[in-house]
């Protein structure tokens, strides 16, 4: 079965001891998605990247944020910048500010998602408009690593209309809630700042989503699934 | 960590903008950031309640609004905004919250465990500094920042505040006493100095000689130049340590109207100040205007002082001069103003001959005149063997009409409530005074109380002063045994409550343009100048200004230091804002009151104003204890 490996299952880094570290994620237990919502530990995940094309455009940089036991954990926090042959353009280095020296002197995209991975351990993902940073991510563990990235995801850009449908028609994007709640920014279109945004958001959830007595992450992510129907229902 | 991520960073800077993190070390900073957690709590969420038990976490506001309530009650006294902390008290002294805070918007906190609160007390000086003396460092930031706004127009001046010692730079000229006339004289003119000081041995201070003595005292009498330097100076110079202020050095040329302080030590001659050396950049000097005011014959002069009295109060206010200085330095220059207008109005006049002592009430009784202020005063005096009180009065109250009138053109408006000498009611026998102060202290009626308020404070300002020590004396004999009458005092005072809002941060109440104000002359300063009156007429103490009240009656009465030292700053810290709401009023040509409108401040004087309010409350909750009000 080791030829179906090769084929199937990740590629192993080459540096032995990134080898070491894939294969210790690897093997963590899955997480339970029926655990208390204040007793677990999710990420709360932002991506840049080269552009909006989820086809063609490359991943720049990830940032990421725990929230735990209900709190964002400021410690408890990533980012890292993805290092780019190709520079992107100038456009692109406008929003996210990454410029092109840093872009060049990131960290090798096969450490950095193991980087990643590693600060993800096996907690569930959240982010806003999850299609994009979960493409993006997938992508690039998939052509860097050689894997399926297969992960919880709960996009809160459904869970948050889902909560206060009275809102749902008025807000879409992360900017109009972040309004309602009067959450600041500290840089926005920066992974890690647009992250602890996105996490301040995850934590006004939380006491909307215990008050319609969702207990775990995987009521969430049954409150997404019907208000991703309603929303395409229209 | 290496170098922080850009999260942990940008937490420090946010924090950074507020004290007492401003002041702390950035690699603090980092460290709090990495122990913090962000919590979130909705409208009218409970963060923390006496009934939680032990304190567990230190708050900081990242965002929103939190209402502190009394435990026990629905009274919000206290709202917190984004970067205040809270529950110090609690957590420093290891016991549970007193009041309830709750959330009246949405809340984001960052939350420091409690052992992380106590090592980071430790690791950061600034953090220990603040949380120990909360109220003393914030009111030093607030005074550096007064002084850095104004950094641009007075950077060359020289601060009243910096020790002589700083400022004494030259090696002092000496001579001895028997040094012969001449040869002195040639010392001052080959060191180009204008005075001399005669020194004994060990460098002991005996005299000083000033080429403006040369006239009256060489020239003019025809002195022989041989004469040796004992018989020609003026004898026994003031001196004061190096440790003293500039502006102690200027307070003393004023009141004497000396050119020249003695700097000396142990005894030992180290310097001479000159006024030149203390306002050699500033335009009008202390002691300028007190030599003008001495020099007036007229009351042309007298108006022109009065107003560079008033420019040097915003001059010193512009250069960040603390308001106890400020307040003193006024009421000595509008002191000696008032006795040169008293002594121009009683030169050859025989009205003067009766034995009177001018009498200054309110504000200036306590010495705590700011730049708009009204007259209060009146007249003590003695009935000779023969005459009677009105007799004298009859003598008397032409002169009192003429001085008020005088006061008047100089800038010191006539009293709406006619609390002056030309009133026939103040212009009393020590016999008179007596009479009417017994009425008042056994009436005890609102308007005895209020009357009470301003003359208790009154202070000799010129003639037979032991006629106002007299009824000092007499007047604290009978306030520390009728303890009924304190406490309607005090009763009184607790009528006036701090303006501490229970929506917004204060209480305001003006009207019209004057919407969203509050006054801090009435709510501000007079619960501290209340209580002070309260406690000094119950303990015996003389004194008349607030400090000197709080600071005497406080030995007497067990309070401790610290505790009477933190009302002080505080009570100082609102006078400060007076004068420079005063200050800036005027520069805008408007008039001047004791109106602000807190939105307007800048957040640091927006807390500690708030911390000053909370300080009168605590005044107040002495005087309720002390008389179970």
């Amino acid at each position: 079965m080791a030829f179906l490996a090769r084929f199937f299952g990740p590629r192993l880094p080459r540096d032995p001891d990134l080898a070491r570290r894939l294969e210790a994620w690897l093997a963590l237990p899955e997480a339970n998605v029926k655990d208390a919502l204040r007793a677990s530990r999710y990420v709360v995940v932002d991506v840049e990247t080269t552009g909006l094309d989820l086809g063609r455009d490359r991943l720049i940089a990830i940032g990421a944020c725990a929230v735990e036991n209900g709190q964002a954990v400021l410690a408890d926090s990533f980012e890292i910048v993805l290092r780019q042959d190709k520079v992107s353009s100038k456009d692109n280095i406008l929003i996210h500010g990454i410029g092109g020296e840093a872009q060049r002197e990131g960290v090798e995209p096969v450490e950095a998602l193991v980087g990643f991975l590693e600060f993800l351990g096996k907690s569930p993902l959240v982010a806003f408009h999850v299609t994009f940073d979960q493409t993006m991510i997938k992508r690039a563990v998939k052509e860097y690593l050689g894997f399926e990235f297969k992960h919880p995801w709960l996009d809160l850009a459904y869970v948050m209309p889902g909560l206060m449908p009275e809102y749902a028609r008025r807000y879409r994007a992360l900017d109009d809630w972040s309004g309602h709640f009067r959450i600041g920014n500290f840089a926005r279109h920066s992974a890690l700042a647009d992250a602890l945004a996105t996490a301040q958001l995850l934590l006004c959830a939380l006491p909307l989503a215990e008050a319609k007595r969702s207990r775990h992450y995987a009521d969430l992510m049954d409150l997404e699934k019907a208000q991703r129907w309603v929303s395409w229902s229209g | 960590m290496a170098s922080p991520n850009s999260l942990l960073a940008a937490t420090a800077d946010h924090l950074a903008r507020f004290a007492p993190f401003d002041s702390m070390a950035r690699e603090h900073l980092l460290w709090l950031a990495e122990r913090l957690k962000l919590a979130y709590y909705g409208k009218d969420e409970v963060l923390l309640a006496p009934d939680q038990g032990e304190i567990k976490r230190f708050y900081i506001i990242k965002q929103g609004a939190v209402q502190v309530q009394q435990a026990g009650t629905d009274d919000a006294w206290l709202e917190l905004h984004e970067g205040e902390v809270f529950p110090l008290g609690a957590l420093l002294g290891g016991r549970q919250a007193i009041s309830t805070f709750k959330a009246i918007t949405d809340v984001f906190t960052y939350e420091l465990e409690v052992e992380d609160f106590h090592a980071l007390f430790r690791l950061s000086p600034a953090f220990q500094d603040f949380s120990t003396r909360r109220i003393a460092t914030l009111l030093e930031r607030s005074q550096r920042s007064v002084q850095a706004r104004y950094a641009a127009t007075t950077a060359e001046q020289q601060s009243l505040r910096s020790p002589l010692s700083s400022i004494a730079r030259r090696k002092p000229v000496t001579c001895r006493p028997g040094t012969p006339l001449k040869e002195a004289l040639e010392t001052i003119r080959d060191n180009r100095i204008s005075a001399i000081v005669v020194v004994e041995d060990g460098d002991q201070p005996v005299g000083v000689f000033s080429v403006r003595d040369l006239i009256g005292r060489v020239i003019l009498p025809g002195t022989d130049l041989a004469t040796p330097m004992a018989q020609v100076m003026t004898p026994n110079p003031m001196s004061l340590p190096s440790t003293a202020h500039a502006f102690e050095a200027a307070m003393l040329m004023a009141r004497h109207g000396f050119r020249h302080v003695l700097v000396a030590d142990g005894g030992r001659l180290t310097g001479v100040i000159s006024e030149k050396d203390l306002f050699s950049l500033q335009r009008v000097g202390v002691t300028q205007i007190s030599a003008a005011i001495r020099a007036a014959t007229g009351q042309e002069a007298l108006v022109r002082a009065a107003e560079d009295i008033r420019q040097l109060g915003h001059n010193m206010m512009a250069q960040g001069v603390a308001a106890e200085q400020l307040t003193q330095i006024l009421s000595t220059l509008n002191d000696i103003l008032t006795r040169r207008i008293i002594e121009l109005e009683c030169a050859a006049r025989d009205e003067c001959r009766v034995a009177y002592c001018w009498l200054a009430f309110g504000s200036e009784g306590r010495l705590e005149q700011t730049l708009s202020t009204d007259q209060d005063n009146g007249l003590i005096f003695l009935v000779p063997e023969g005459e009677t009180a009105e007799s004298v009065r009859a003598v008397l109250l032409p002169l009192a009409e003429r001085i008020n009138r005088v006061l008047d053109a100089c800038g010191f408006p006539l009293c709406k409530g006619e609390i002056m000498a030309m009133n026939p009611k103040w212009c009393l026998s020590l016999e008179e005074w007596k009479t009417v102060f017994s009425r008042w202290i056994d009436a005890g009626d609102p308007e005895s109380l209020l009357n009470a308020s301003i003359f208790f404070d009154f202070r000799p300002l010129l003639g037979q002063e032991n006629l106002a020590e007299d009824l000092q004396g007499w007047l604290l004999a009978k306030t520390t045994a009728t303890p009924r009458f304190l406490h309607q005092m005090a009763a009184n005072a607790l009528r006036n409550r701090p303006p501490l809002g229970v929506v917004r941060d204060f209480a305001t109440d003006g009207e019209g343009d004057l919407a969203n104000t509050l006054d801090l002359k009435l709510n501000g300063t007079t619960p501290f100048v209340d209580a002070a009156r309260v406690f000094a007429l119950a303990s015996g103490v003389p004194a008349t200004g607030t400090a000197a009240r709080l600071r005497g009656a406080a030995a007497k009465m067990n309070i401790p230091t610290a505790e009477v030292e933190a009302w002080l700053s505080s009570f100082y810290f609102i006078q400060m804002l007076r004068l420079h709401g005063q200050h800036e009023e005027m520069q805008a040509g408007k008039p001047m009151d004791n109106r602000i409108n807190p939105d307007e401040l800048n957040d640091l004087d927006r807390r500690i104003l708030k911390e000053s309010f909370r300080q009168a409350r605590k005044v107040q909750a002495r005087l309720a204890l002390d008389y179970k009000i």
